[in-house]
């Protein structure tokens, strides 16, 4: 299958934490779930494959391009989301979406009627008169009309009630059917259990793995670490308070 | 660029900013230090900086398929475009103070700074020292806005409190012209002062370009 995004041996370093040679990479049409603990690294990692922030060594490649040498037409294809993300929260969406919609020359006006009818989305209303998942969903309208063909979404079900969590996911499956590679963080392991297709799993700054779901979800069972995502990472993560006093 | 500086002027923009063009009326002010109506006007343009950092405009604008440096170059035009629609205002209305209003008691009496081209010249080092001072030292970290429009702040009344005191100086009474031997003098200064802007401003755009593209968002 065509790789869509290659991670090799991203390092990135700060006073209290560092990247460690962070390695994974995603396929057209997958689903990849990101997973770590708060403050593992997820969103570092996330903000060096955007070149947010800089990388102190590693490889990215988009749709088989180095991320350095063709950002603008990376970012031409793809999307980026998350609960985080919240511009111009006073601003009419139409009005958002009338300037956004001038940078891409992919732009598809029926599509964006599309989706803002699928999202149930109002463009007469600003971002400050969403709620977050609705948040979520404008911005993932504003990638898919721009025609993204892999979306990075950064925690993008925190925060949401289990109705809309479950609503998101769904949206998540309907685009991978339609061939749109996805690559989202999460703390909340239950999204992965319904939607993920591959889990990249990051500790401390170190990927400890990165392959098919239901291949780590056997290894995991059969060495006896866990029978679900979230029993695994408890497995891996929990220290008792008596080890933390030791410390 | 176009697109960006419809951003910039649609999705950057505070109100307020294009509001406090209109401080370039204070020019027309008599027995009041009229520089600080460029201050006023910077002051306005340090507001869409704090607004957009309250939306987010620079994540949204990096995450656009640019080059930093174009999002950089956007936000240096903005920024110029209203200090030299200010200047432009206040140009004209220094004409007018000089010309039909040059016998007008108050400002025959006026014991303050005269509308001149000097006063042009110095309204220019104003708006050149916010570029670099305060876009430039915004553009070290894309998010701090406090401490570097305090630093300008302090040379911006420097300079408003040289350029007051200064047609009081013995021999220097010809920066206050507004007619007669001074003016020819009035006129290099005020070309200087032209020249500066636009280096000034350059070389703070230059240096925003190198650590913008360094800067952890």
């Amino acid at each position: 299958m065509d790789c869509v995004l290659q991670v090799e041996n991203l390092c990135k370093e700060y006073p209290k934490f560092k990247l460690e040679n962070v390695s994974f990479s995603i396929e057209k049409g997958s689903i990849m779930g990101f997973i770590g603990r708060n403050g593992a690294g997820k969103s570092t990692t996330l903000k060096s494959i955007l070149n947010l922030v800089h990388p102190s060594a590693g490889e990215i490649r988009f749709f088989g391009l180095d991320l350095k040498e063709h950002e603008d037409e990376i970012k031409r294809r793809i999307g980026f989301a998350g609960g985080a993300v919240d511009y111009y929260k006073r601003k009419k969406i139409s009005s958002i979406v009338a300037v956004t919609k001038s940078f891409y020359d992919t732009w598809d006006d029926q599509a964006y009627t599309k989706y803002m009818k699928l999202f149930a989305l109002d463009e007469s209303k600003t971002p400050g008169e969403l709620s977050e998942g609705m948040k979520v969903k404008l911005n993932l309208v504003l990638a898919l009309s721009h025609g993204a063909e892999l979306l990075i979404l950064d925690e993008p079900t925190s925060g949401l009630d289990p109705v809309s969590r479950e609503e998101l996911l769904e949206v998540f499956e309907y685009l991978a059917d339609k061939g749109i590679s996805i690559l989202f963080s999460t703390h909340i392991t239950s999204d992965l259990d319904k939607c993920a297709d591959t889990i990249t799993y990051i500790k401390e700054g170190k990927v400890i793995a990165s392959e098919n779901k239901q291949a780590f979800l056997d290894r995991c069972r059969d060495a006896g670490w866990g029978n679900n995502i979230e029993e695994i990472m408890v497995h891996f993560e929990k220290r008792s308070i008596y080890e933390k006093a030791i410390d | 660029m176009k697109k960006l500086l419809t951003k910039e002027l649609k999705l950057f923009a505070a109100p307020l900013t294009y509001f406090f063009i209109a401080f370039a009326l204070m020019t027309l002010l008599p027995g009041y230090p009229i520089l600080c109506g460029a201050f006023f006007v910077c002051l306005g343009i340090f507001k869409s900086f704090q607004t957009g950092r309250e939306t987010n405009d620079i994540l949204y604008t990096v995450l656009l398929p640019i080059k930093k440096s174009d999002a950089v170059k956007a936000r240096f035009i903005f920024v110029a475009f209203i200090e030299l629609v200010s200047f432009a205002v206040m140009t004209v209305l220094t004409v007018v103070r000089m010309t039909v209003l040059s016998d007008a008691a108050p400002y025959v009496q006026n014991a303050l700074m005269s509308a001149n081209p000097v006063f042009l010249a110095f309204t220019l080092l104003i708006f050149a020292m916010f570029n670099l001072i305060f876009v430039r030292g915004y553009f070290r970290t894309a998010y701090a806005t406090g401490k570097p429009f305090i630093v300008f702040i302090v040379i911006a009344f420097v300079i408003i409190g040289i350029a007051e005191a200064l047609h009081h100086v013995p021999g220097l009474a010809f920066v206050n012209a507004i007619s007669g031997e001074g003016m020819a003098a009035n006129y290099i200064i005020l070309a200087i002062g032209a020249i500066m802007y636009a280096l000034i401003t350059l070389l703070a755009f230059k240096a925003s370009c190198k650590s913008f593209e360094t800067v952890d968002l």
